[in-house]
């Protein structure tokens, strides 16, 4: 459980923050410049707080009340920034050992070999930091994080500067490092669908301020806050499993719901998440014909929220589906809560997002 | 190849100028660091009193050095206590020569730590590291390149410092007379000339010598760093 009671005087703005995380992996959402990068600095001891209090389960790292203010190397917290940061004077290896070497036995928690089998980084040990590709840098700046047994991982966007084949392949490890290793993580993103692969519990920022906290769901119901959500495209997540495989595109189930995903080659039962921006899916009032798109999902109406000149209708096909439209669709379909609607999306309108263990 | 003579001037030279290196570096270091990376009231004054040896005439700070160091000077009662000698003695060239390297080294050494970058040295305080440890593994290790350069400058100033030794400590063979002063000192004597052309090659060479084993070492720091 982290405690964050902080206050800072920003260029722009005061950040003041005032939470208590409860769930294992916290997501930060909010614009660029919310305050959210600040707010992991203000965590990690890298930047001290005007005034405030931080305490992880039970242990104060920070109160200007008691006068503790412990520094960053005394905190154990693990930090994965954006740029991973990978020292480049030193190899991969000596990069993984800088923070385990740092540690009594009795305080380390993980196995180097551990972490570079559950990362698959072992093939890049002996390689400098220059000559890996992105994901692999990255992969190797959260071993290092990972190898210093930190309490709690700081993440600040770190699959931003990753293609989406990157992310949807580096997302399963962070996965791991929540399930298998169980370190909470706090987790600065603005991607909507990155977070919802990770997490349901996100902590929304705006100019240095709490605008909202908790499940995904129920936030993104605030009418501040959806504009926020949509600023940067809102893409839905829908977890699936593969029933079976076809010429170009598999059959998966999503709930009681059958789906036609893009061929991705893996046996069925495999279960993943597939993405679909709030844009991308249309509306209809009856089950359409002669039409290529292939998925026609039938749902009911549960929301209609006004976000600027645009509407985002939410859907409940057994799970919640944000759809974006036009006023006038709204009032031409009379779109309301309680309809039945069929909601079609295009199979290449999937996007293939990582496994779910 | 060298007369005695010429071995010993080489010799105090060379001494003259790695002892003024040892004693200049780690001062521009700590000095670069605190101008490189910390925010403090009166810090472009300090910046402007430490290039002031490069901008001052060699003499004027020979002379200060005098007034401050020299057995009547302000510190000199100071020296005696600690049985310090510096006016006359070898000791007293390299303090002139390092100070008047210190603010070419220290050029050269805060840009170099300028250049790293300060979330490098964070990542290393959230893996544990504390600020000495962050500083020796992470900031000199990332700035070494920089400091060959720094210590390259430093000697080859200190190699040819003339004007605020002579002034600070005078010309006294085997104690201050550096390959400078000798050549000098050759070509205040009659039939001179030849000497002091000897000594001229012999200084031509150190140089070149010096100035290769820097770039060498520099390199080998860079390429640690980007080759591979």
């Amino acid at each position: 459980m982290l405690t964050l009671c902080l206050r800072r005087r920003l260029s722009h703005f005061d950040l003041n923050i005032n939470v208590v995380c409860r769930e294992p992996v916290t997501a930060i959402y909010g614009p660029s410049g919310a305050g959210k990068t600040t707010l992991l600095n203000l965590v990690s001891g890298l930047t001290r707080p005007d005034s405030g209090h931080v305490e992880l389960d039970g242990d104060v790292l920070y109160s200007t009340a008691e006068g503790t203010d412990r520094p960053p190397e005394a905190r154990r917290l693990g930090f994965v920034f954006q740029d991973d940061l990978l020292f480049p004077h030193l190899s991969v290896e000596a990069n993984l050992r800088y923070g385990y070497q740092r540690l009594t036995p009795a305080e380390r928690r993980f196995d180097p070999g551990q972490i570079v089998e559950l990362l698959e980084i072992g093939p890049l040990l002996g390689r400098w930091p220059q000559h890996l590709s992105g994901g692999e840098r990255q992969r190797v700046a959260l071993g290092r994080a990972l190898l210093s047994s930190p309490r709690m991982l700081l993440m600040d966007e770190p699959l931003a500067s990753l293609d989406q084949g990157l992310k949807s392949r580096i997302i399963p490890y962070l996965r791991h490092v929540r399930s298998d290793l169980g370190i909470p993580i706090l987790y600065v993103s603005h991607s909507v669908a990155e977070i919802l692969e990770l997490t349901r519990q996100v902590l929304v920022l705006r100019e240095g301020e709490v605008l909202a906290h908790g499940d995904f769901f129920d936030v993104a119901r605030d009418p501040e806050v959806l504009p926020l959500l949509d600023e940067y495209g809102l893409e839905n997540v829908l977890p699936v499993e593969i029933v079976g495989g076809g010429e170009g595109a598999c059959t998966a189930r999503c709930g009681e719901q059958i789906l036609r995903i893009p061929a991705c080659h893996r046996p069925a039962g495999t279960r993943l998440f597939v993405g679909v921006r709030a844009d991308d899916v249309i509306l209809a009032r009856q089950s359409p014909e002669g039409l290529s798109v292939r998925n026609t999902l039938r749902g009911t109406v549960t929301e209609v929220a006004a976000v600027g000149a645009t509407r985002l209708v939410t859907v409940d096909i057994g799970h919640r589906l944000v759809v974006k439209v036009t006023p006038e669709a709204v009032a031409e379909l009379g779109l309301a809560p309680g309809l039945q609607v069929w909601c079609l999306i295009k199979t290449h309108s999937l996007r293939l997002g990582p496994e779910i263990d | 190849m060298l007369s005695p003579q010429e071995w010993d001037v080489l010799g105090l030279s060379l001494r003259v100028a790695l002892a003024s290196v040892g004693l200049s570096l780690p001062a521009a270091i700590a000095m670069g660091w605190l101008l490189a990376r910390r925010e403090f009231r009166g810090k472009l004054l300090l910046d402007g009193l430490c290039h002031l040896p490069l901008v001052l005439p060699p003499v004027v700070t020979g002379y200060v050095l005098l007034l401050a160091f020299g057995r009547r000077g302000w510190f000199g009662p100071v020296l005696d206590a600690l049985g310090v000698t510096l006016a006359f003695d070898w000791k007293g060239a390299v303090l002139a020569s390092a100070v008047v390297a210190f603010p070419l080294a220290l050029r050269a050494v805060r840009l170099a730590i300028e250049e790293v970058d300060p979330r490098l040295e964070g990542v290393a305080r959230t893996l544990g590291a504390g600020p000495w440890r962050v500083f020796f593994t992470v900031t000199l290790r990332l700035a070494a390149p920089g400091l060959w350069v720094g210590a390259l400058l430093a000697f080859a100033r200190s190699l040819g410092e003339f004007g605020a030794t002579i002034t600070f400590v005078a010309n006294i063979a085997g104690q201050t007379r550096t390959i400078p002063a000798a050549i000098y000192t050759f070509l205040n004597q009659p039939g001179g000339e030849d000497a002091a052309l000897r000594l001229v090659w012999i200084s031509v060479a150190v140089s070149l010598a010096a100035l290769l084993g820097s770039e060498w070492a520099a390199r080998r720091a860079r390429g640690r760093q980007e080759m591979r």
